[in-house]
């Protein structure tokens, strides 16, 4: 029963992660139907940013924070230059523009920084664990917990409450539609990216400090599992998003810890076929609405 | 239009290794190719290769070159992609390479290989492990770096002189060197009288082990020891975890992990020993490959595989100056009778060894955040496991 429990909040802490990055994506591809493959390049932006203030010797708290502010300020320029003058384009179009965004930071990571690891110290203090009823629980692991929940509430305040939030669920469900009730397109879309870099920039600290150095193609694993997060959750759906951010977390720490060793090395299959039978059963997605289907 | 934008990329960022990688050679020097992962996954590992190879041949040319002659060394990036390396590989056996360096990983080291072979040019892998590389292969395809089933074999006689008795590996099956590895040690400590009470599976680039970890807590007999070849980003996520979870089990690593990272973990890599091709004592070779490496780049060495690249560029030019000739067959036979070479990381002996050099492995201790020599070791070649 312990272990169950202890699993448990290990699938909490890890959905959490999975949760702000498919957040990141589906915004985007809310507003404008395009899944940003280049997503996950913002972690590594936040990483490299956290070295080098790091190394200019600023300290953690002010390197979170610039590692946080360049993922939100490179998403929103990504936009601009980028995908703006292919807004219009067809979505293929658009998806391999972020695909030759994310093998250009590539290219400029490893020709540029290093094509080696850069090593991202991490105090001591977030390695220990803290005993809440017998349980121990990561201080990373914690935080991790309580960053997602922190920010899924501010979130979701944002966009009931705001103009801006309020455009932006209405853009979700028909982009036309928003703008022709007089919302301005671009600031939209802006926002949807600069939220989607600030996600991206939180869950690239979390990960960050699990894993302890930044190298240039770090984001390319975190962007697919976010993927199938999204499609699991329903394309089209914010809640959803989270929702199967925390579903795929449950799948894979469930399978890891209890499938038995002689068939732990198809967990990864295992896996994706139960993500493809909740498709099957349900095609819309865990909360995607049919309409939204695209 | 992004075959456009990333084949720019590509051609500029290739235009860049090549323009820093071509030495100024005679045209009618000797010629050695490179066929190298210097873009994508395995440019961390080709790109230090790189750097230690031309250190190397600059020392070699400064000296007179081999047999006299000026060696220029042609560099082409295969972008870490298999059927590029067969396409480079074949553009360089066009240009006139006598021997060809290939990449880091297996796979396009074997497309590369195969193509070396058929041209009857010899060539070998600049740091892949594999022991089981070059029969794959053919009679033209040589290892360099230190082998997985050696590194596994010095690590299990370490643990059991350690005096333990249960062993827990951890493995991946994404790459051969993170699966193979900790099964040679497996193998090799059992064999030493040890058990091994579980093997752990992971996948790379998994952030989170606590799955494992609580599995590792909750085993009985609990283990005395745990070996695991996942290096960075795993590694650090791995250790941190364990150690999170309050199990202070001693953990051996292997070369993967013999990075800055590790150093910079702080507490919880305290202790741990890792396996790698060589320790820079004071005055040993690889203390003077570590000077004139910073003197060349201007930036400490921060990684063995500027170091085993260098050595790969000695063991060729001893092939050829050994061979009289730079025909591919004499030079292949040369090769494989090489005893005794002077490298940066010790000696390497290539004779009887199956083209899988024999070479040192040295073990090191995590330390305060420094490097502590543990020791050099080289097994009774009958505890080495078969490849």
């Amino acid at each position: 029963m312990d272990i169950l429990i202890q699993q448990f909040v290990n699938a909490l802490s890890l959905g959490g992660t999975y949760a702000l990055l498919a957040l990141g994506l589906a915004m985007v591809f809310s507003v404008l139907g395009l899944i940003n493959f280049a997503h996950g390049d913002l972690m590594t932006l936040t990483g490299y940013t956290m070295f080098f203030a790091i190394g200019a010797g600023l300290g953690l708290p002010l390197a979170v924070v610039l590692g946080i502010a360049c993922a939100t300020l490179a998403a929103v320029a990504m936009e601009r230059v980028a995908f703006r003058p292919v807004r219009d384009a067809n979505t293929a179009t658009m998806l391999l523009t972020s695909l030759a965004v994310s093998t250009i930071l590539h290219m400029l990571f490893q020709n540029l920084i290093s094509a080696r690891p850069r090593a991202i110290p991490v105090p001591s203090w977030m390695i220990g664990a803290v005993d809440v009823g017998g349980l121990a629980i990561g201080v990373i692991q914690l935080m991790s917990i309580t960053a997602t929940a922190l920010l899924l509430i501010a979130l979701s305040i944002f966009l009931r409450r705001s103009i801006l939030g309020i455009a932006m669920r209405a853009a979700a469900l028909d982009f036309p539609v928003t703008r022709l009730m007089g919302i301005n397109a671009n600031a939209v879309v802006a926002t949807a990216f600069g939220l989607s870099g600030l996600l991206a920039g939180v869950a690239g600290v979390l990960w960050l400090a699990q894993r302890g150095s930044v190298d240039p193609l770090m984001g390319f694993l975190p962007v697919l599992k976010a993927f199938i997060a999204v499609v699991l959750g329903g394309l089209g759906s914010l809640a959803g998003a989270v929702v199967g951010g925390f579903a795929l977390a449950f799948i894979e720490v469930f399978l890891r810890a209890f499938l038995p060793d002689g068939w732990l090395p198809f967990r990864e299959s295992i896996t994706l076929t139960l993500v493809i039978v909740l498709l099957l059963v349900r095609p819309e997605g865990l909360i995607g609405r049919r309409e939204n289907v695209r | 239009m992004l075959h456009a934008s990333t084949t720019r990329i590509a051609a500029v960022a290739a235009g860049l290794v090549v323009a820093g990688g071509v030495a100024q050679g005679d045209s009618h020097g000797i010629t050695i190719g490179y066929a190298g992962g210097f873009t994508g996954y395995l440019a961390p590992y080709d790109q230090p290769s790189l750097n230690g190879v031309q250190l190397a041949l600059d020392q070699i040319n400064e000296a007179g070159g081999i047999m006299g002659m000026p060696v220029e060394l042609v560099v082409k990036d295969t972008r870490s992609d298999t059927a590029q390396a067969a396409v480079v590989a074949q553009e360089l056996i066009e240009e006139g390479v006598v021997a060809m360096i290939v990449s880091c990983d297996v796979d396009p080291a074997v497309a590369s290989g195969v193509m070396a072979q058929a041209a009857e040019i010899p060539s070998a892998s600049s740091c892949a492990s594999t022991p089981s590389l070059p029969a794959a292969v053919g009679p033209y395809m040589f290892s360099n770096y230190t082998a997985d089933n050696l590194q596994g074999a010095v690590l299990a006689e370490y643990a059991r002189g350690q005096g333990y008795e249960n062993a827990y590996i951890l493995l991946s099956r994404d790459t051969p060197y993170t699966e193979k590895l900790p099964e040679y040690f497996g193998e090799a400590f059992e064999a030493m009288g040890g058990t091994v009470v579980a093997v752990g599976e992971y996948t790379m680039g998994q952030q989170d082990f606590s799955a494992e970890v609580t599995n590792i807590g909750g085993l009985d007999p609990s283990p005395d020891v745990i070996q695991t070849s996942a290096y960075e980003p795993d590694f650090p996520a791995f250790i941190k975890q364990l150690r999170a979870a309050g199990i202070d089990t001693p953990v051996l690593g292997s070369d993967g992990i013999d990075s800055p990272t590790t150093f910079a973990l702080g507490d919880v890599a305290e202790g741990v020993v890792f396996s790698n091709a060589g320790f820079a004592s004071p005055g040993s070779a690889l203390e003077a490959f570590e000077m004139a490496y910073e003197a060349k780049y201007g930036t400490p060495n921060d990684t063995v595989f500027t170091a085993t690249g260098y050595d790969l560029m000695m063991v060729i030019a001893a092939a050829i100056e050994a061979a009289g000739s730079t025909d591919g067959p004499a030079i292949r036979d040369a090769w494989d009778n090489l005893e005794n070479v002077q490298v940066a990381t010790g000696s390497i002996t290539y004779k009887d060894q199956n083209r899988v050099p024999v070479r040192v492995v040295a073990l090191n201790q995590v330390s305060g955040g420094e490097r502590v020599h543990v020791g050099d070791f080289s097994p009774d070649p009958s505890m080495i496991p078969a490849p």
